[in-house]
């Protein structure tokens, strides 16, 4: 407790100083300075707003030292570090939601239950999935297609031919599909996927974005046949949790941990982000290839780093398959059937009333 | 800065409306005036839950006998049950099984509960059901309301006849005057028939084709009558996005029809006026249109003119509109599992409540407001109930029988019966005031 009292107390003198300093300052600036926004000519206001700049500047740098040196102090006599200051952001600071699901919510679990995917998910039924385009298709979009099969355990692709997406519906209910999955491009680019859960689970509309293919990632590797993990983060609203379980549903539900391959659907500010990794248990002696995979896979290694118990056992990261983008454009009750059909939700720009509300 | 408060909603006069989801629970939403301060009124809370979360017992249809003095709620489950229930306190009065309508392609689609005379209620101590399953078979039974749930006994005077011979009935509805229901669906045309001959007495005929010949196959989502005396005016919504006005003295294609968006019209709700009616779609639009007749130009025809659309942040498919028989207010509720309460007037949002279940009905308790006056008020019920108190009291010395009655109000006015009399015009003066205050 004293420790910190100190070192509060150094920041408090170091902060009254600069108040101090600031006044002064103040003081002689007030009777000549007017508000910058309102002197009229050009150069001189340019000139008032570098030095407020300038000003500004300064402090910040001021009160970084002032918060090293306070927690150099503090390392050296041995005591408690301050507390880390969080830096706001937009997660963090968002806007308050009353469908965040609550774990000792029954009604979610009852919900669950009998929803179109607990069949799925409790391993009664084993998923199947139908893959296929939109009428006019070529170049990325089969390339993207025959990735996707490669992460998508038992996923057959279907030529699209001219086939109504409704008689597509109707024949993959009939042949026990669980779910189709249909690429649509637009010039030649991948740009929306459509999940239909079957017989008669909702359809997601995604906007899919900043897609990079298998051989456009540097040193990737190759995913084995094994059925993947499954990682979903940050899916908290009711909506969210409808769509993650929809997702979770394309996946068979028993991994094959030897396997060693993971398929991360990474919600962050309504934006869905796909990655697909081989990771490694590595001993920490091999200097070498630490030193190596440290280049490669610098971020995602400090993200496993962090994660593991400091022992010598670190794990490896080795990005396969694509990368891409989702976001959710609308949800819909039933198979497809955009124009009789009911929607769950459907992004409408007058509930885009602030920057921090976020829907999954 | 982040904003960490929510954008205040205006709120609502005190109501109490109940929600019916698909996991078969029935939530019973509040707003009650708080106590001490006059005028204020909390916000809408869930104040009861009625059932267990069971996906089977998932709502379908329910409708409410909605009166003073024991008031009735008839619902209609997945599994076939029909179960009459007790608004005040989730009582269950009956239940019976159907034996149509229990299978999964030939659901319960619409239910009316008739309402009852206050005289003949006393004697008989039954109520009559109207049910119509998506198949078309449409069943008028009464039900003995027996005080223990268990022995429920479907008389023998049940009456059964089809509606239609092909197509899904997804829609129904019965007039004010509880004389005619109206069907139509998925290859059914909207049709009226007359409930104590059993007999169709018209249907609809279906709109020419367009400029193009295409033929737009018939697909009735939601239709209702226009008036509540007038049996010939029927408002309908279709799949195609269309509102249509029909008018049976007049003929039998739609008089007036016309486009709203691009979604289908899942809604349908007239206003008390007669002329005004709401309508919801399955992408969670709500607006309002004027239907009214009027002489323009040379010809008899009719003008509609949209009032205007309820914005608020609606994004799922909006199951169920329900006016409030005395306040502006339209409660909807739908797919995005919020009940939301909306000014007509202004028609501006004034509450929504998240209730985590996609919802199916909402039904709206009229007296509510009457009871939550009483303890700010309590010597203010009106004449007319005054008189009804009396004529119970006359019945249980007559048969040796009480009825069930609202819960607060009724124990409290017998109590206070000679106090009544002796205050009479105060009170109705207070009464009154009141009102003029909710009104404005």
């Amino acid at each position: 407790m004293g420790a910190k009292r100190k070192s509060r107390e150094a920041i408090a003198e170091a902060a009254e100083e600069d108040h101090k300093e600031r006044r002064e300052e103040e003081k002689t600036s007030r009777k000549s300075q007017v508000l910058a926004s309102t002197i009229k000519n050009k150069e001189k206001r340019s000139a008032v707003y570098v030095k407020l700049k300038q000003e500004k500047k300064r402090e910040k740098r001021k009160k970084a030292k002032a918060r090293e040196a306070a927690e150099k102090r503090a390392l050296e006599l041995g005591e408690e570090l301050p507390p880390k200051t969080v830096p706001r952001t937009i997660e963090n600071t968002r806007e308050l939601d009353e469908t965040v699901c609550k774990p000792d919510d029954e009604e979610l679990f009852a919900g669950n239950d009998a929803d179109e995917f607990s069949g799925i998910l409790k391993q009664e039924v084993i998923p199947k999935i139908l893959i296929t385009t939109c009428r006019f298709n070529s170049s990325r979009g089969p390339a993207f297609i025959s990735e996707l099969l490669s992460v998508i355990p038992n996923a057959q692709y279907f030529r699209r031919g001219t086939y109504d997406l409704k008689k597509i519906v109707e024949y993959a209910k009939n042949k026990d599909f669980t779910s189709i999955m249909v690429v649509h491009t637009n010039r030649r680019e991948p740009d929306a996927l459509l999940v239909i859960g079957l017989p008669d689970g909702p359809t997601a509309h995604f906007k899919l974005s900043r897609l990079v293919l298998r051989k456009d990632i540097k040193n990737h590797g190759n995913p084995t046949s094994h059925k993947p993990e499954l990682v979903l983060n940050n899916f908290t609203t009711r909506l969210g949790h409808r769509v993650g379980r929809l997702i979770q549903s394309l996946f068979p539900q028993d991994p094959n941990f030897r396997g060693r391959r993971v398929v991360t659907f990474h919600n962050q500010r309504d934006f869905i982000f796909f990655r697909h990794h081989r990771y490694i248990f590595d001993t920490k002696e091999t200097k070498q290839t630490e030193i190596k995979a440290k280049k490669t896979t610098e971020k995602d290694k400090e993200k496993e780093d962090a994660s593991t118990p400091q022992g010598k056992t670190i794990a490896r990261l080795q990005e396969c398959g694509p990368r891409f983008t989702l976001k959710l454009v609308s949800l819909q009750h039933g198979t497809f059937d955009t124009k009789g059909g009911e929607f769950e939700w459907v992004h409408k720009p007058e509930m885009d009333t602030s920057r921090r509300r976020f829907f999954l | 800065m982040p904003r960490t408060i929510a954008v205040d909603c205006p709120g609502c006069p005190p109501i109490r409306a109940l929600t019916f989801d698909t996991l078969g629970l029935i939530k019973v939403i509040e707003a009650r005036p708080v106590d001490g301060n006059q005028g204020t009124v909390s916000s809408p809370k869930v104040v009861e839950r009625w059932g267990d979360p069971n996906p089977s017992n998932c709502i379908l249809a329910a409708s409410i006998d909605d009166r003073r003095i024991d008031p009735l709620l008839a619902v209609a489950r997945r599994s076939g049950l029909i179960e009459v229930i007790n608004p005040l306190n989730g009582d269950i009065r009956v239940s019976a099984k159907s034996d149509v309508g229990s299978d999964d392609d030939d659901s319960i689609v619409g239910l009316h509960l008739f309402r009852r005379e206050i005289s003949e209620s006393s004697s008989s101590r039954s109520c009559t059901l109207l049910t119509t399953t998506a198949k078309g078979t449409t069943t008028l039974r009464p039900l003995e309301l027996a005080d223990s749930s268990a022995d429920s006994s479907i008389s023998d005077s049940v009456k059964t006849w089809r509606v239609c011979s092909s197509g899904d009935v997804s829609c129904s509805a019965v007039d004010g005057n509880e004389c005619y229901a109206l069907y139509g669906g998925k290859g059914v045309e909207v049709n009226v028939w007359d409930l104590e001959k059993c007999d169709k007495i018209w249907t609809a005929k279906s709109p020419p084709k367009n400029s193009l010949g295409i033929f737009t196959p018939t697909w009735f989502t939601s239709a209702t009558f226009l008036c509540k005396e007038d049996h010939r005016k029927i408002v309908a919504g279709t799949k195609n996005h269309q509102v249509r006005l029909y008018d049976i003295a007049s003929q039998r294609r739609p008089v007036i029809s016309f486009d709203f968006r691009e979604a289908s019209i899942k809604a349908v709700t007239a206003d008390l006026d007669g002329n005004t009616v709401y309508f919801g779609t399955g992408s969670g639009d709500l607006a309002s249109a004027d239907i009214r007749t009027g002489l323009i130009g040379s010809n008899w025809s009719y003008e509609r003119k949209l009032l205007g659309c309820f914005i608020g942040k609606c994004s799922g498919s909006i199951r169920s509109i329900v006016r409030h028989p005395e306040l502006p207010i339209i409660a909807s509720c739908g797919l995005d599992s919020y009940l939301r309460l909306w000014d007509i007037k202004t028609r501006q949002l004034l509450s929504a409540v998240f209730l985590k279940q996609h919802l199916n009905v909402v039904l709206v308790d009229s007296n509510f407001e009457d009871e939550g006056r009483t303890p700010a008020a309590p010597e203010a019920p009106s004449n007319e109930e005054h008189e009804v108190i009396q004529n119970l009291d006359g019945e249980v010395e007559d048969g040796n029988v009480l009825l069930p009655v609202k819960r607060k109000k009724a124990s409290k006015d017998i109590n206070n019966q000679n106090k009544n009399k002796l205050k009479l015009k105060p009170k109705k003066k207070n009464s009154k005031r009141v009102q003029a205050e909710c009104d404005g």
